[in-house]
């Protein structure tokens, strides 16, 4: 367990200052999925214990195409707190992450809880509102490279999320185009229905696996539904947009 | 005749004949260059004129390569067009025979229907929207009759833009009651996502699309005219198939469309 603790605080540490570390299984070939969400859990509790505060989860690797190229074989998910949040039209700053990629995403908003084996109409009754997004991941493992356990203690590697207006949680959200433009340039065109067919599916995942650790999806919580296109590597000056149909607009500034 | 005519000739006969006996041919371009478009659309336009002279019926144009991915892969920066023809069409869901189309490939479109010609060279976008009479989703399977899709630019134009069959979704829409831009895409192939896109993919609209054909089709001289269809090019990459697939693809606000390829045997 302490060994485990150890690599929380690398992991944490890397996170916290920004700097690339190998990958934990070079060391510790052993680790398992299951362990690394053990680590994670060590590694957000040292991130709460300096003050932020938990805001809710991400869900990754949401569709078939990124699994097979991650070789990961199910979804993973990650904590979301406070301090990743990049206001809406605000900036976020490139000394804050490693080598950040932005991916456009749609957004839950819960407004009941919502845990373990739940039905898609279930998820949606839970949910009070949805919006346009993007995340920023930014693996702290050298070279953006991992395994499925690296890939899980270090928190999935969500390090920022942005949030569109909150639109009506029954706005169609199922097959919606999204236009991601850097500089006002088209750079990844796609669907919502990307993640995993629809992103309900990633919502009903979400409340399955934090059970499994004993959590649940709390009232306010913000969950990210997971990328619906590639991700687009950011660099300071950029202005990023997601286009989203019928749920509007959502975008960032990247400063030095 | 000039020699370069008559390896336009050649070329053209070259893809005729690959029509006709389902077997894939050689590069065309190993005669014609891998730049001359011109001389491309002059093969295209030969056989054209054979399968009119053959009693096929027109009925409309499809657009490729518009995307940006793609005509960066083919090393130009416009799109291109073919002839579509009646014995092209295929219904909603009705199974396609093995082998009708040469090592087929399989594409989510914004279709076009147009409700009035459009004869001048000088056209606008407002004048395409008011032409259009209506839209739907479809698929185009498209199919090439250059052995391994090893084509550059010149050998899909000389070969109709790599057409092959066409399926109409059947819930016309009007185009103010969907989002040209933003509409996703999903085409699933036996029920998994394999293709997915917007609208904007297609140019950045199948609206801008729709007008540089307008133009082009005017200026040469065979115009869109009532009635035309016009398969506006994928909102998504393109997907191969293989006998016994079904494929659907639903378009946001344009309801879905599907194309069922029979098994082998």
């Amino acid at each position: 367990m302490s060994n485990l603790g150890n690599l929380a605080e690398i992991v944490d540490e890397a996170a916290r200052n920004a700097t690339a570390v190998p990958q934990l299984t070079i060391d510790a070939p052993d680790l398992t999925p299951d362990d690394g969400y053990a680590i994670q859990a060590m590694a957000m509790a040292r991130r709460l214990s300096r003050g932020e505060r938990r805001v809710g989860m991400k869900m990754g690797l949401t569709s078939r195409a990124k699994m097979i190229q991650v070789n990961v074989e199910e979804v993973i998910w990650g904590r979301l707190t406070d301090g990743m949040r990049v206001e809406e039209g605000g900036f976020a700053s490139m000394a804050d992450y490693v080598h950040p990629r932005v991916e456009p995403e749609i957004a839950f908003l819960m407004g009941a809880p919502l845990s373990g084996n739940v039905s898609a109409v279930e998820a949606m009754n839970a949910v009070e509102a949805v919006a346009p997004a993007m995340e920023i991941i930014d693996s702290r493992y050298k070279d953006f490279k991992f395994t499925w356990a690296d890939v899980v203690a270090d928190n999935c590697s969500s390090s920022g999320f942005v949030i569109g207006n909150w639109c009506a949680p029954d706005t169609d959200i199922a097959n919606a185009g999204m236009v991601m433009e850097i500089d006002g340039q088209a750079r990844q065109i796609g669907s919502s229905a990307a993640i995993l067919g629809h992103p309900v599916r990633s919502l009903v995942a979400a409340a399955r696996m934090v059970a499994q650790w004993g959590e649940s999806l709390e009232p306010g919580y913000i969950v990210m539904a997971g990328g619906a296109t590639a991700a687009e590597p950011l660099a300071a000056g950029m202005s990023v947009r997601n286009n989203v149909q019928g749920l509007g607009a959502v975008s960032f500034q990247v400063e030095a | 005749m000039t020699s370069s005519d008559d390896k336009i000739e050649q070329a053209a006969a070259s893809i005729r004949q690959a029509y006709e006996t389902g077997e894939a041919c050689a590069p065309v371009r190993e005669l014609i260059g891998e730049t001359d478009l011109d001389a491309a659309y002059a093969v295209q336009e030969i056989n054209t004129k054979h399968w009119l002279d053959a009693g096929r019926r027109p009925v409309g144009r499809k657009i490729g390569l518009t995307s940006k991915v793609v005509q960066t892969q083919l090393g130009v920066d416009q799109p291109d067009y073919g002839m579509l023809y009646a014995d092209m069409d295929v219904g909603d869901g009705e199974e396609v025979a093995h082998g009708r189309v040469i090592q087929p490939r399989v594409e989510a479109e914004v279709v076009f229907v147009m409700g009035d010609d459009l004869d001048e060279e000088q056209l606008t976008t407002a004048d395409v929207m008011n032409a259009i009479d209506y839209a739907v989703a479809g698929i185009e399977i498209v199919g090439s009759r250059v052995a391994d899709w090893n084509i550059r630019i010149t050998d899909t134009i000389a070969d109709n833009a790599s057409s092959g069959l066409f399926v109409l979704g059947q819930e016309p829409k009007l185009i103010s009651e969907f989002d040209m831009r933003l509409c996703g895409m999903v085409m699933e192939r036996k029920g998994e996502p394999v293709s997915v896109g917007a609208g904007a993919a297609c140019l950045g609209s199948p609206i801008n699309a729709a007008l540089w054909l307008a133009r082009v089709m005017a200026k040469v001289g065979r115009p869109l005219m009532r009635g035309d269809i016009v398969l506006s090019g994928a909102l998504g990459p393109m997907v191969p198939v293989s006998p016994g697939d079904v494929v659907e693809a639903r378009i946001n606000g344009l309801g879905s469309v599907r194309a069922v390829f029979a098994p082998e045997g």
